[in-house]
């Protein structure tokens, strides 16, 4: 604990200094750089020390808040969200360092202040045991993380996203407080601890759930609810769009799985609530994310898809508490926060990489770019292996968490009643679209980017960025490899935070049925492996003596093709969308040849939000129309508004005295 | 373990062009033609292997990397399945998914190898791979759900066991339904008739041949070899699921696999001398229903199931 709170101190400190270094950007860059090492090598020794040990520490400090006491504490949730903070914190900080040091318009100092607080706040949202605080360091992360959205605040576009956001999430945090006040008044306590110890009526728990799920559930991004999340993501500069994607979405899946910890008994509408969100935000966000043609854009809807993910495994973890099913629960969960895990770390390299293309070429739009990965080598490759990540296919991380999420659902099916085995059915029907429908995404992406030539740009002036931005890239892209290929230690840091939630312990038995597929699954992988190097030397042998020539793309005949006669990210997401054209609103304008000899036409498609045109925009409109009736009581008059005052202290005290 | 996955490997690799001849004869003879030697899959295959390369300048390493990983993977996934009498070298509880993933690495690569060569052509091929797989892919997890519902299990050697006579004698319309379902989706997979011509040369009709267009040589060898696997695993899928020889001798598993195999064979070319290929913009419903016959195959197996 002690590790935790030197680092809190740390990072503090170096806000203030800085901020006071700030003339010289050289020093002040240089104390966030090493402050931001200390403090994170300090915090991830801590949540290392619970995850290993399995021993939860705590703190109280007697320092007098108005309301309630400064309790943090760490017991192996907190501790396994602490974790993934603080690697994709520090990796994104160091990569921010490398993005703004020659950053010419602007002194980004106070940017770094700002990340810094940005990451104590997160640091207390995971760690605080006490619902006030909780609250203060969760409203404390989203100003700062709005400061960090709206750098650019220059651009008009980046100030309104940056405004979305704030609109968005206070929303959330007001239904947090009812959330919270509700448990106080039940509990008697704002603690958590004391909390967990009652056992709340589940009608009260359902409307905690509610409150909850909106609450969190527009942190995190669930459809309909995520609407901020698409805009404020590519407004923001690349390291902060991987921290807000990585981890700060995450905050609400952190809520979500400590009030199931604290309430535990749920009724059995929730568990399915959470699965129909989860299937609805993972098909719904693969699907936007495939109409999109901004690479950042594309990503931040691709969160969406994994927390849809992410709440899968929640969702049948609970059903599996619901019904006292142990091995679903725990396979269930520990899946959720696997993936909450992967999601970190490939997002964070996907963002980052992102970020690096945009360095070099200035632009995000996929279609204007291609041929990148022989000029941009290292981001290339880097961007491939989060691909292959994301889209979870066997090697790397992905597949593990995702793997774990489809064994608790068909564990469900099989062992569920058949209200149960229709919706997790359901599920796994959806896992298997995303599965496909994200390949097809990143085969957009990274095909149209890095592969061919390039659309509009000259690619001989690009440049690979400096290695202070390929580095953290490669650390992110080793650790993806690495729980691809050795699951093992993060399988068992994320069965051990299941049987926390679930209150279940886990026998070295289940360990090991959960383990050993995933192993034997390695030794498959080991096979494939294999094989790729005998057919490689094959050819090669055989070859030597072949004729290997060099040409042009066989063009069918055709012999003076030009790049931009490549297929675009557009047109390959064509067909896809073209399926589901009825759910996205997909439409083509434009695009036909007219008479004998066609003048030079456009085209353009475009998809339609729903939550946001049909839902948000007209509600919102209400409400202002409703708000501005209310302006006939305003006046401007200083004595009317005293008036206003008086009148309503005298109704409350009336009320008192009825 | 090992023996068993070199025994494997060997009667995938041995047996698996053999497979495409037998369609190739079976079109042939609804042609009224001779048609080409049971063997001409092993003559191309080896005449695209004593081949040199022709490589666009624009490609990169994803280029020549991806025949070799997608044949890999394909050969991989090749280990989950039992095969006749030989049982799978490697049973794992849940290794339908990683079966269905490594499907998923081998086809990521093609498309991205597509992409490499900057054409529109291979473009428009991998673009709609990338869409008819996913619905594919789909059905094929439906089909997976209702062999997990059946057995109680997730490890594909153990859902596709049992005994012909009492699982055809109680769970019928489900494997008619199933089998069904599947074929559509082995023949989307394998790129056949109706969904995709392997036999056309006009790339704007085809979709998975179209995607392949810049390889040669060696590659193309390797490419050519890994359909012909792809055929054969998926196929013996289908064999082991429609005639579960579980508790037979050695023998006799061994001549019911590779009569069904032979007759699946015979049926895939029926098909294709029976059919022309349907519109482009009709694939997306073949696949679909290909869905619905899995999904109401699992409301039967849903019904049928004893009450808890």
């Amino acid at each position: 604990m002690n590790l935790l709170l030197n680092s809190l101190g740390i990072l503090s400190v170096s806000i203030l200094l800085i901020l006071l270094t700030a003339r010289d950007r050289k020093i002040s860059a240089g104390i966030f750089l090493i402050s931001l090492t200390a403090g994170c090598a300090l915090a991830f020794l801590s949540a290392v020390d619970v995850l290993v040990s399995r021993i939860p520490v705590d703190c109280r400090l007697n320092l007098r808040m108005p309301i309630g006491e400064f309790h943090i504490g760490m017991d192996l949730l907190s501790a396994f969200f602490l974790l993934t903070i603080i690697i994709l914190f520090f990796l994104a900080g160091v990569y921010g360092y490398g993005y703004l040091k020659d950053h010419q318009e602007k002194n980004p100092c106070v940017h770094f202040a700002l990340y810094h607080l940005a990451l104590i706040s997160l640091m207390l949202v995971v760690t605080a045991q006490n619902a006030i605080l909780f609250l203060i360091a969760w409203e404390m992360m989203t100003i700062t993380s709005y400061f960090l959205i709206t750098f650019y605040d220059e651009r008009k576009a980046v100030r309104k996203a940056g405004y979305l956001y704030l609109i968005a999430t206070h929303t959330g945090t007001f239904c947090l407080w009812i959330m919270f006040l509700l448990m106080d008044q039940h509990a008697g306590s704002m603690n958590f601890d004391q909390m967990a110890l009652t056992s709340f009526p589940l009608p009260l728990a359902a409307m905690l759930f509610v409150f909850g799920i909106i609450g969190f559930g527009v942190k995190a991004g669930f459809i309909p609810l995520h609407i901020w999340l698409p805009h404020a993501h590519p407004a923001a500069p690349s390291h902060i769009s991987a921290v807000l994607s990585g981890v700060m979405i995450k905050a609400g899946i952190y809520g979500l799985l400590r009030l199931i910890l604290i309430v535990k008994n749920f009724p059995e509408w929730c568990a399915a609530a959470l699965l129909f969100i989860g299937m609805i935000s993972g098909v719904g966000g693969v699907l936007y994310a495939l109409g999109q043609h901004e690479i950042k854009k594309l990503l931040a809807y691709h969160s969406i898809e994994n927390i849809g993910i992410i709440t899968l495994g929640m969702g049948v973890g609970l059903w599996g508490q619901i019904y006292q099913n142990e091995f679903v629960t725990l396979i269930g969960y520990a899946g959720a926060l696997l993936h909450v895990f992967n999601h970190a770390i490939f997002k964070g390299l996907l963002f980052l990489s992102a970020g690096s293309v945009i360095r070099a070429t200035h632009t995000g739009e996929i279609d204007h770019l291609g041929g990148l990965l022989k000029y941009l080598p290292w981001t290339g490759h880097l961007f491939l292996i989060g691909c292959l990540s994301i889209c979870g296919l066997p090697l790397f991380n992905g597949f593990v968490s995702e793997w774990l999420v489809f064994r608790a659902l068909f564990e469900g099916i099989s062992h569920f009643q058949v209200n149960a085995i229709v919706v997790s059915g359901l599920g796994i029907i959806a896992l298997a679209l995303i599965g496909g429908l994200a390949a097809a995404c990143f085969a957009k992406a990274f095909g149209a980017i890095f592969l061919g030539q390039s659309r509009s740009l000259d690619n001989t002036q690009v440049k690979e960025n400096s290695a202070l931005i390929y580095a953290p890239m490669s650390v992110l892209g080793g650790i993806c490899l690495w729980i691809g290929l050795f699951p093992r230690v993060m399988v068992s840091f994320s069965l051990d935070t299941a049987s926390e939630i679930s209150s279940i312990k886990i026998s070295p038995l289940t360990e090991g049925t959960i383990l050993t597929p995933l192993l034997t699954t390695v030794l498959v992988l080991l096979i494939l492996a294999t094989l790729a190097a005998i057919l490689t030397l094959l050819k090669r042998m055989a070859i030597r003596s072949l004729p290997v020539t060099k040409a042009q793309t066989w063009g069918c005949g055709y012999s003076a093709p030009t790049p931009r006669m490549q297929y675009t990210a557009s047109s390959f997401a064509e067909p896809i969308l073209q399926i589901f054209r009825n759910v996205l609103g997909y439409a083509v304008k434009g695009g036909k040849p007219q008479g004998y000899f066609p003048q030079e036409t456009e085209a353009s498609s475009r998809i339609v939000e729903a939550s946001e045109t049909v839902f948000f925009r007209p509600l919102f409109y209400f409400i202002r129309f409703l708000s501005a009736k209310l302006r006939i009581i305003q006046y401007g008059y200083t004595q009317l508004y005293l008036f206003y005052i008086f009148t309503f202290l005298l109704i409350v005290l009336l009320w008192k005295m009825v | 373990m090992g023996i068993q996955i070199l025994l494997h490997l060997s009667v995938v690799l041995i047996l698996s062009p053999l497979l495409m001849g037998i369609i190739g004869k079976t079109k042939a003879f609804f042609a009224g033609r001779w048609g080409p030697p049971l063997l001409q899959v092993y003559y191309d295959i080896g005449k695209l292997f004593r081949k040199g390369n022709v490589y666009s300048t624009t490609t990169t390493w994803i280029f020549q990397a991806a025949p070799i990983i997608s044949m890999a993977a394909i050969l991989a996934s090749a280990m989950l399945i039992p095969l006749g009498s030989l049982t799978a070298p490697l049973q794992f509880w849940g290794d339908v998914i990683l079966f269905a993933y490594l499907y998923g690495l081998a086809r990521f690569f093609m498309v991205l190898a597509a992409w490499d060569t900057g054409s529109s052509f291979e473009g428009m091929g991998a673009s709609r791979e990338a869409a008819f797989s996913c619905l594919a892919e789909v059905a094929l997890f439906l089909n997976f759900m209702i062999l997990a519902l059946l057995s109680k299990k997730l490890v594909l050697s153990e859902m596709i066991q049992g005994n012909i006579l009492s699982a055809w004698h109680s769970f019928g319309p489900v494997l008619l339904l199933m089998g069904g379902s599947y074929f559509m989706v082995l023949l989307a997979e394998n790129a056949r008739i109706p969904v995709d011509d392997p036999a056309t040369h006009l790339e704007l009709t085809m979709i998975h041949e179209v995607m392949v267009l810049d390889h040669s040589g060696w590659d193309l060898g390797y490419i050519l070899y890994t359909s012909a696997i792809k055929l054969f695993i998926l196929g013996s899928l289908f064999v082991n699921i429609l005639i579960p020889s579980h508790d037979l001798s050695p023998v006799l598993q061994t001549a019911i696999f590779s009569g069904g195999m032979i007759i699946l064979a015979v049926i895939i070319g029926t098909v294709e001398s029976g059919m022309a290929r349907i519109r482009l913009n009709r694939v997306p419903q073949l696949l679909i229903s290909a869905f619905v016959l899995a999904l109401v195959g699992l409301l039967v197996v849903l019904l049928k199931r004893p009450s808890v």
